[in-house]
């Protein structure tokens, strides 16, 4: 079944790879778009760190592996997960009932239905820099990489939870724009150690939107400033996203009413 | 019933209003109820859709969250960073903020998609010029947006009591009112033009997003452009995004001398006057080649 559903990911990713070619004004644009978003922040940390020494207390390539750590979750998601920024049509016009007819999971194709490769540039430019990032802080065991690893991977799956709920949200509501817009604005927040905020803010992130627990764990597990309650933590809370976000999948199918196909 | 009609009949009525009121000013009454009523319908279309609007005022606030205690950590109290003090820097994040809803909010991101469904056709063949359409548009959604941003950001200060600075100099109050004025016409200008490259190609959001990378990052969105090296802050300035955040606000904080105040005015109004030029100029050639596809 694993194969069935990777053979029909990798269909509809090259069909969207296809149309994102189609426009070659549009992809290069795109993805110079993403590149400076990405090259600018860079800047502007490196500027910064030139008249601190400092940002709560970590170091500049520290600051740095905490952006690149953001960046490969965000653009990961955005790669993988780019069919959730078109769901609203589907539900609006009535696409969404085909969807449900086809011998595949409706939420597998709601999800990975649209990969998007402006996305892919981004994020291998983030691999780079975590990888390069790790290297200049040094003084690293296998165990940390394997945490860090570990915790990414934990991390996406939060992020899938995120996804799902925006699509829950979409159904009950047509509301997803805004929605998965302040996913992502409350997820910028994490572009710097969120050790930076004050509480509550602080605990919001880690606590009530776990997206200090998506994207700055894995970092400061791999400094060894997490302790074993909050990587335990880390783990409850994906399972515990995944959990509920998959039982109101299954409530908002239960719940939705088509627009008419 | 009859009495409003005594009372309002003149106003609504009109034979009667250009009877008494003569032919011209009557002709401007009319033009002020036409662009009134385009008010009256940016506001209630910003209000229809309230779980959008509320997720919408959300983003505003964490946006503002996000910028506001970063720099809070930055710099904390009684420190300074880049010749910016901890309340300063406050200041010009809630500086940012209210200018930055004042003259970002627009819903010319929509003439693009106009012009690629055919749409236009409809506002060629109206008594309506275009531009003062999208102009009173725009107005409507500055209206919303400014005061409840106002809001917001007056529940936040009384929650967050941070250290701002406040302007009590009249004239720096009213030149930072003028320089927010002339920033908002020159993003209206350019968003026009933005939306105008649908004549030739119907992929409108690539360029426009970049746009808003390099706004993001060339108007002061996320730091003061000073803290930049200098050559680089200089060359900044020579571009028209400097003009449509970073510049009022430095105003505001009154930490510019006279010479820069003129010459950011000279540079500012200069750039507006010739980027209405362009867009009247690609205006003008985009409708030779506009051909109401998708109508």
């Amino acid at each position: 079944m694993l194969r069935r559903y990777f053979k029909v990911w990798w269909m509809l990713a090259v069909a969207w790879t296809q149309i994102a070619f189609s426009s070659r004004f549009g992809l290069i644009a795109f993805s110079l778009g993403k590149i400076l978003r990405f090259v600018f922040f860079f800047l502007f940390l490196v500027i910064l760190m030139t008249k601190t020494k400092n940002i709560a207390g970590y170091t500049f390539w520290q600051v740095i592996l905490f952006y690149a750590t953001f960046n490969l979750l965000d653009t990961a998601a955005q790669f993988l997960w780019r069919e959730v920024y078109r769901f609203r049509r589907y539900v609006n016009s009535g696409s969404f009932d085909y969807f449900l007819v086809k011998p595949i999971s409706p939420l597998f194709r709601a999800l990975f239905g649209g990969t998007d490769i402006m996305d892919f540039f981004v994020f291998l430019i983030s691999i780079g820099f975590v990888v390069y990032s790790i290297m200049q802080i040094g003084s690293f065991s296998i165990y940390s990489i394997f945490i860090y690893i570990l915790l990414v991977f934990n991390g996406l799956i939060i992020a899938m939870a995120f996804h799902i709920l925006i699509l829950v949200v979409g159904i009950l509501s047509t509301e997803v724009e805004n929605v998965i817009w302040l996913y992502r604005d409350l997820s910028t927040m994490a572009r710097v150690p969120i050790d930076v905020y004050k509480e509550p803010v602080r605990s919001l992130l880690i606590f009530a939107i776990p997206l200090g627990v998506m994207m700055a764990f894995p970092v400061k597990a791999f400094l060894s400033l997490l302790s074993w309650q909050f990587i335990a933590y880390a783990f409850i809370v994906s399972f515990v996203m995944i959990f509920v976000s998959l039982w109101l999948w299954k409530y908002a199918l239960r719940e939705y009413s088509s627009a008419s196909s | 019933m009859l009495l409003e009609k005594f009372l309002w009949g003149p106003i609504n009525d009109p034979l009667l209003l250009s009877i008494t009121l003569g032919n011209s000013r009557f002709k401007l009454i009319m033009i002020f109820k036409k662009y009134l009523a385009i008010i009256k319908i940016s506001l209630l279309s910003v209000m229809a859709y309230r779980l959008s609007f509320l997720m919408w005022r959300i983003r505003t606030i964490f946006t503002f969250l996000t910028i506001f205690y970063f720099w809070s950590s930055v710099i904390p109290q009684n420190n300074s960073l880049f010749g910016y003090s901890h309340s300063q820097m406050l200041t010009y994040v809630f500086g940012i903020t209210i200018i930055g809803i004042f003259v970002f909010s627009s819903s010319t991101n929509s003439v693009g998609e106009e012009i690629n469904d055919g749409n236009l056709s409809n506002f060629l063949l109206k008594p309506i010029n275009y531009f003062s359409y999208w102009l009173t548009q725009d107005l409507g959604d500055k209206i919303v947006n400014l005061a409840f941003t106002i809001i917001e950001l007056l529940i936040l200060f009384l929650l967050l009591r941070p250290p701002i600075f406040l302007q009590k100099d009249l004239v720096t109050i009213l030149l930072t009112v003028f320089a927010g004025l002339i920033a908002a016409i020159t993003y209206f200008f350019i968003n026009m033009l933005m939306g105008f490259i649908a004549f030739w190609n119907p992929e409108i959001w690539a360029p426009r997003f970049i746009f808003f990378v390099l706004l993001g990052f060339f108007a002061g969105q996320y730091f003061p452009l000073d803290i930049l090296p200098k050559p680089v802050f200089e060359f900044f300035q020579l571009l028209p995004f400097a003009y449509l955040l970073y510049f009022p606000v430095k105003v505001y904080l009154g930490q510019l001398v006279f010479g820069q105040v003129v010459q950011g005015f000279a540079v500012g109004i200069g750039w507006s006057i010739v980027i209405f030029f362009i867009m009247i100029f690609v205006w003008k050639r985009g409708l030779r080649s506009y051909s109401a596809q998708g109508r």
